[in-house]
């Protein structure tokens, strides 16, 4: 395998791959449909998919994920194949559909091109030993460097940094569609998108409402892995586990994210959809189909969230350090408790909802048909279930990070340590009851209104207690702001606002003129930046010396966080303005006689400032794995167990086990400890080689 | 060693349990047909679904005290039962949602089906269940040959169930009329039948792999994939106890 | 204790600035429906309530950064303290009870939006991809039943949309009557709004439901019954006078059934192919052969829409309606009369 500058070379194929796979689409193009169709889908769905295997062939040979992404193309393709050959067989009346494939094909191809992925990137392969009844070592040694980020490892860290690179990925390509449909929005009229354009078989308007379905889900399955991510990096490392309960199972979770991603970009091209991220029926009946790959996509990244969460919980609950009982856990375990416990359950119902679509669309069952009896309701019901939920799976991980980070800025113990522990739990369960809040205007049984204002407001309480219990934590500290710091108020201060903002939409005749409007759309953009996003820089710039043994470089993050914030401020205040003065959601053209133009050109403008300020970021984050400056040692003076240790952190975390001595957060407090690290004498073993056979369910 | 006594008693507890499981379904089935009280028969399936899951599931097992080291074999073990029972509750999830669809769309209407068909295929899953427990014990008990002979067995009528399932009731429901895209009823039927055959099937692929390790000479001492593979079959099998009257019982024809 | 007197303070001038920042800034477009006052006032109470917790939250955070922060060369920890268990009941309790009070408030809000006036005047409503089909009651004479784009209403007189969708879920939408509601393919929902205050507004589509679901926009007009009544005996004579011609009745089922939503009538570019002068060319289809568009080919694509497409409309089918052959010969002869 060339060692010579695998980027350039990865580039260079990119390229390459792209072109001939364009070439050979449009050739299959031009022998179906018989005419020559360069903004044609099936040139750009054979352009993207060789692209990217090229880039990973350049970048990596073939192995790892290059094999994975070859054997998903392959698979894809034997899958379609066989459906089309299949209804040729039967003399079906259409073999081919408008996007060269027939839908069924296409479906059946997306599925097997999953599976096959899977296999080819060797996320199964010690189960099918287990099966043949032959053992295989605990773990894999990785190869140092680079290469081993690319093809399974065991290691939670690895797969930690695997979700979250991952997740960064899809924050690029879901926040550049943003900019680009916020560019059709900066003024009134179709200014790029319009009814003569053609890509992708989508019209202007069918394009932007792809592109904004598309933002919508990818931003939302980025957090999910980001989620995933922190989880898997942080909670094994801070409670004293060498890594994850099933480190296969946690291998394959992280797996199967990658071809859901591809698929993303496939419903992209297959014709796209215009449903937004929320898929309803009838109109998702109707859609191209795109639809059917987004319905897949979610279905296998849910797969990913649901076993991520489940090994979270068994890692916590049988893998802690002794002495680490239930009121001694480190605030964000609690967080990552919580947000499992919905991850598990919840998911299963989106996944449900729109493998139900799916099969209406495929099978004509009628389950949200009218004119079949159905009833287009219950999938609401059905997809608030979860999609309520989720949105505190996004921010309860987030809210532990502010709670993780703050003592440790205000050197002050975390203020009320079991009410916030408790106030995650809070949240977790009644965000179960809430669902509904989503459908005051649905035409669901008028009955269900008031009950879920009533729930729905009751989440304003635990949320309310971290809050206050925040403001006590760094009330009368010894405050520094580094850049963690920084982005941790700025959560606090984003996650208010988008918090604030959302018992409004509990009472019901209000929300019957904020529903649907970019009121709401404010509303989640705060939430989920407040919740999610600034604490996810913060956490990378946390924990980011712990990964890699340098700091990333203080100035250029303040100018990161200085620039996203006001601009991010501008932004969703637009928002909300205009949303209350009548602009509703997922419109590709707005009158002009509302006179949003300036506001939505302003917005636009911040929304780039947002994307300039990422792009310093990504800039820095790589450039600081070389040229960052050392950072071995505890550099924010933590009492957390992993910073005891050097970093980067050791393959198998502590070379010795701790004991849990004290509170986590008793900074202030004379001489007191958290953990005491056992005499290396003491340690009868490190790690005996035992049989995995036991895992052989998993 | 367990004394033969005890021996005997662990499977006699099986019989037991199995006696009644039966009972249960005979009186299900003829409240059903009589007159027909929904409270009564979510109470009867409650308590069957409660004694499969206690005495065949040994769902206790959770609470047991496991060694302290972390690399000991019962230490893992109990780690993957605490995972096992985590994704069974996920699953759960999938069938609830289910069960929702199918009430808000059919109410107290069932769709037409051959309640003695449902009987027959519903009697051959509760038999194969119980001799998935007796083999699971049999093992435990160091009898591999019965361990593989009761295995087997239930294979077997797993997968009469499965074909029972697939290959008749779905070809009589069509042939009747009720096809998938008939109506709220077939959508039902066919959603909800085929997504428990999915499980069933699954679960034969696992009880296919402990067979295959069984004969290979493995599971003497670390034995917990053979308990893995039973507490799935079991929830397989509890997943019937609520769709089975859903589908069949519950209610007025359509 | 100082800092306590002075945060205080602070809160109390910041929450009042706040309130009535966001009040000066005229947030809620003019209110013209009855429906629109307990809204408003509700609206008026939320905002209170954040501008207080706003700055409940945001001041002693600020106030902590500026007086707290870190000295030059101090590299001692904090005060040690772990928390106040009274102090935490405390603000679980209080907002409890607010929440509680708001939700109540919230169900009384709701009841005065529904409150319902027993001779409402009530309109059928269907939406179609994308337009708006309003139905009125029958007049009392000829029976005969208007049907139109456009919803014309009386200042002060309740009115009961009783809507339905015949394709995917929309939503009835006019910002100045605040009140929402979605229509549902399969089943009847109910929206009653009081305009207040006559003038022109536009109801618009609130629900994603396709391609051009920004632009499913049409006129509401609320009047006095003077120029009410004029308006419905002007479309009643549109009606009888249209209903006997063929092109005439066929312009109307053509607006009855939003087909401008699509083809345009003036040679603008839109979702489907425009009409004027339309009628006797020789268009080219996707499959790359041409036809004439004659009687018979129009009257084929509009019962069968997909039989024949024309070159470049290929991306957004055209749903089929249950038209008789006599009216789609009355749409085909209205569409030869657009040269
Ligand atoms: C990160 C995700 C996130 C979070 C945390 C929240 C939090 C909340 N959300 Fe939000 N919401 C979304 C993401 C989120 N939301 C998304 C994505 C949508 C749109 C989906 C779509 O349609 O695409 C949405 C939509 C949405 C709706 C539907 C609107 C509509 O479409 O008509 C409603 C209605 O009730 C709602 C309410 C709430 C409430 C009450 C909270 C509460 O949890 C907020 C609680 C916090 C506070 C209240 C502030 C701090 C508390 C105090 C200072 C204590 C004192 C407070 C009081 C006494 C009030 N949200
Ligand atoms: C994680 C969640 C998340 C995040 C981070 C964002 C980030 C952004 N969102 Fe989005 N958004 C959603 C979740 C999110 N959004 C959801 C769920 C919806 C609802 C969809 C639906 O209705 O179905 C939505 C909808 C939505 C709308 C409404 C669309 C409509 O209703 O028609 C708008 C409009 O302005 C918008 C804007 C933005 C912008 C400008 C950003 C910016 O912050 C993005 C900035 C980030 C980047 C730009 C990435 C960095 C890019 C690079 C490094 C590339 C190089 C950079 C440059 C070229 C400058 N979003
Ligand atoms: Cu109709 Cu949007
Ligand atoms: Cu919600």
């Amino acid at each position: 395998m060339r060692k010579t500058n695998p980027v350039r070379s990865g580039l260079l194929l990119l390229v390459i791959g792209g072109a001939v796979g364009y070439g050979i689409g449009l050739g299959i193009d031009l022998l179906i449909s018989g005419n020559l169709n360069l903004a044609g889908s099936v040139p750009s769905a054979f352009a993207l998919l060789l692209s990217v295997t090229a880039f990973f062939f350049g970048l990596y040979g073939y192995r790892g994920i290059t094999r994975g992404l070859v054997w998903q193309v392959v698979g894809t393709l034997l899958g379609a194949f066989f459906i089309t050959g299949i209804r040729a067989l039967t003399g079906s009346s259409n073999i081919f559909g408008s996007f060269f494939f027939s839908e069924p094909a296409w479906v059946f191809g997306a599925l097997v091109g999953v599976v096959s992925f899977i296999f080819g990137v060797g996320a199964v392969d010690d189960w099918m030993k287990w099966a043949r009844g032959i053992d295989t070592p605990e773990h894999h040694e990785d190869e140092p460097g680079w290469e081993k980020y690319f093809y399974v490892s065991l290691d939670h860290k690895v797969i930690g940094v695997q979700y979250t690179v991952t997740a960064l990925f899809l924050i690029v390509v879901g926040g550049s569609f943003a900019l680009i449909f916020r560019t059709e929005l900066a003024a009134s009229q179709l200014q790029f998108l319009t009814t003569t354009f053609r890509l992708f078989n989508q019209t202007g308007p069918q394009f932007y409402n792809t592109l904004m379905s598309l933002h919508g889900i990818m931003m939302i399955i980025s957090i999910l892995l980001g989620v995933s991510g922190i989880m898997n990096y942080v909670v094994p490392m801070i409670i004293g586990a060498q890594d994850m309960a099933f480190p296969r199972l946690n291998a394959f979770a992280y797996w199967v994210a990658v071809p859901a991603s591809v698929l993303f970009l496939m419903s992209l091209v297959l014709g796209g959809f215009d449903t937004g991220w929320t898929g309803y029926p009838p109109l998702s009946a109707r859609a191209p189909v795109g639809m059917q790959m987004f319905f897949l996509a979610v279905f296998t990244a849910g797969w990913s969230s649901i076993l991520g969460s489940l090994n979270v919980i068994a890692t916590i609950v049988r893998m802690r350090a002794k002495g680490m009982i239930a009121m001694r856990l480190p605030i964000f375990v609690w967080a990552s408790i919580a947000t499992s416990i919905i991850a598990l359950t919840a998911t299963q119902l989106i996944g449900l909802s729109f493998q139900l679509v799916m099969f209406q669309r495929l099978f004509g069952l009628g389950f949200f048909d009218a004119s079949k009896g159905g009833n287009p309701v219950l999938f609401q019901h059905l997809f608030w279930f979860y999609s309520h939920p989720a949105v505190y799976v996004f921010v309860l991980p987030g809210l532990g990070v502010i709670s993780e980070l703050l003592p440790v800025f205000v050197r002050k113990p975390l203020y009320g340590y079991r009410w916030i522990a408790m106030s995650s739990l809070g949240i977790a369960l009644v965000g179960f009851t809430v669902w509904a809040h989503h459908m005051f205007t649905s035409g669901m049984n008028e009955y269900l209104r008031v009950p879920f204002m009533y729930s729905t407001l009751l989440v304003a309480v635990p949320t309310g207690v971290k809050f206050f219990s925040w403001v006590a934590t760094i009330w009368g500290g010894k405050i520094e702001t580094p850049t963690p710091m920084l982005f941790v108020l700025g959560a606090i201060f984003v996650f208010l606002i988008g918090g604030l903002t959302g018992p409004p939409n509990a009472a019901i005749a209000l929300d019957l003129h904020l529903h649907d409007t970019y009121w709401i759309v404010g509303h989640f953009h705060d939430t989920i930046f407040g919740g999610f996003v600034f604490p996810f820089f913060a956490a990378i710039y946390y924990w980011y010396p712990k990964a890699t043994g340098r700091r990333m470089n203080e100035f250029w993050g303040k100018v990161h966080f200085w620039m996203m914030i006001p601009s991010f401020l501008v932004l969703t205040f637009g928002m909300m303005r205009i949303g209350l003065l009548g602009m509703r959601r997922r419109i590709v053209d707005y009158d002009p006689a509302l006179g949003f133009d300036t506001t939505h050109l302003i917005m636009t403008i911040a929304a780039f400032l947002i994307g300039l300020s990422v792009l310093i970021f990504f800039i820095n984050f790589f450039r600081s794995l070389k040229h960052g400056e050392e950072a071995t040692g505890n550099v924010w003076n933590s009492r957390s167990p992993e910073w005891q240790v050097p970093s980067p952190m050791p393959v198998h975390n502590y070379e010795v086990p701790f004991e849990v001595v004290g509170e986590p957060y008793d900074y202030g407090l004379e001489g007191s400890k958290y953990v005491e690290f056992a005499s290396p004498a003491e340690v009868p073993h490190l790690h005996p080689p035992s049989p995995a056979e036991v895992e052989s369910i998993k | 060693m367990i004394h033969s006594q005890e021996k005997s008693s662990v499977l006699s507890q099986g019989v037991f349990i199995f006696v009644y499981l039966a009972v249960l379904t005979a009186l299900e089935f003829l409240v059903a047909i009589s007159f027909n009280s929904v409270p009564l028969l979510v109470v009867v399936a409650l308590i069957k679904a409660a004694l499969v899951v206690y005495y065949y599931m040994h769902i206790y097992k959770l609470s047991l005290e496991s060694e302290i080291d972390e690399h000991s074999y019962d230490y893992k073990a109990s780690t993957n039962r605490l995972g096992l029972w985590l994704f069974l509750v996920s699953d759960s999830f999938v069938f609830g949602g289910l069960m929702v669809m199918r009430i808000n769309l059919l109410g107290l209407t069932r769709p037409e089906l051959n309640q003695l068909l449902g009987l027959a295929v519903t009697a051959v899953l509760l038999i194969s269940s119980f001799f998935m427990n007796r083999g699971e014990t049999l093992m435990h008990q160091g009898d591999r040959r019965g361990f593989l002979l009761n295995t087997a067995i239930t294979f077997v009528l797993g997968l009469g169930f499965l074909l029972g399932v697939v290959l008749v009731e779905w070809r009589l429901a069509i042939h009747e009329g009720m096809t998938p895209d008939s109506g709220p009823a077939g959508a039902a039927f066919f959603m909800m039948t085929g997504m428990h055959a999915f499980h069933v099937f699954t679960g034969l692929i696992l009880l296919a792999i402990i067979m295959a390790n069984g004969r290979r000479g493995l599971y003497d001492e670390q034995n917990y994939p053979i308990e893995a593979a039973a507490v799935y079959w079991h929830f397989v099998d509890v997943v019937w106890i609520f769709f089975y009257p859903a589908l069949y019982l519950i209610g007025r024809l359509a | 204790m100082r800092h306590f007197v002075i945060v205080g303070i602070l809160v109390i001038v910041m929450s009042v600035l706040t309130y009535l920042g966001l009040d000066a800034a005229e947030l809620m477009p003019v209110a013209a429906s009855a429906q629109a006052d307990p809204i408003d006032w509700m609206w008026n109470l939320q905002v209170i309530a954040m501008s207080f917790l706003f700055a409940l939250i945001v001041v002693p955070m600020f106030y902590s950064l500026i007086v707290f922060r870190r000295r030059k060369g101090d590299t001692t920890d904090a005060e040690h303290i772990e928390g106040n268990t009274t102090l935490e009941i405390t603000w679980t309790v209080i907002p409890l009870f607010l929440v509680l009070g708001f939700a109540y408030l919230g169900a009384v809000n709701l009841s005065d939006t529904l409150r319902a006036d027993p001779n409402a005047m009530v309109v059928k409503v269907t939406g179609i991809q994308w337009s708006w089909i309003f139905e009125y009651p029958p007049d009392p004479e000829t029976g005969l039943v208007v049907v139109s784009d456009e919803l014309h209403l009386l200042v002060d007189r309740q009115i009961l949309l009783q809507m339905t969708s015949s394709d995917v879920i929309h939503s009835f939408w006019v910002p100045e009557f605040r009140v929402k509601q979605d229509l549902v393919p399969g089943r009847i929902t109910e929206l009653r709004i009081t305009p207040t205050m006559e003038g022109d507004y536009k109801v618009r589509c609130a629900e994603l439901c396709g391609t051009s679901h920004a632009y499913m926009e049409k006129p509401v007009v609320v009047s006095s019954q003077g120029e009410f009544d004029t308006w419905m005996s002007e479309q009643l004579e549109k009606a009888k006078e249209a209903a006997a011609t063929p092109e005439g009745s066929g312009q109307l089922l053509v607006a009855a059934n939003g087909c401008a939503a699509c083809h345009s009538i003036n040679g603008a570019s839109g979702i489907g192919p425009t009409w004027s002068g339309l009628f006797g060319h020789e268009v080219e289809l996707t499959d790359g052969t041409t036809v004439i568009t004659d009687e018979e080919y129009l009257a084929e694509s509009i019962k069968d829409p997909q039989a024949k497409i024309v070159a470049g409309f290929e991306t957004q089918l055209m749903p089929t309606y249950g038209f008789t052959d006599e009216q789609i010969a009355n749409i085909v002869a209205y569409i030869k009369t657009l040269r």
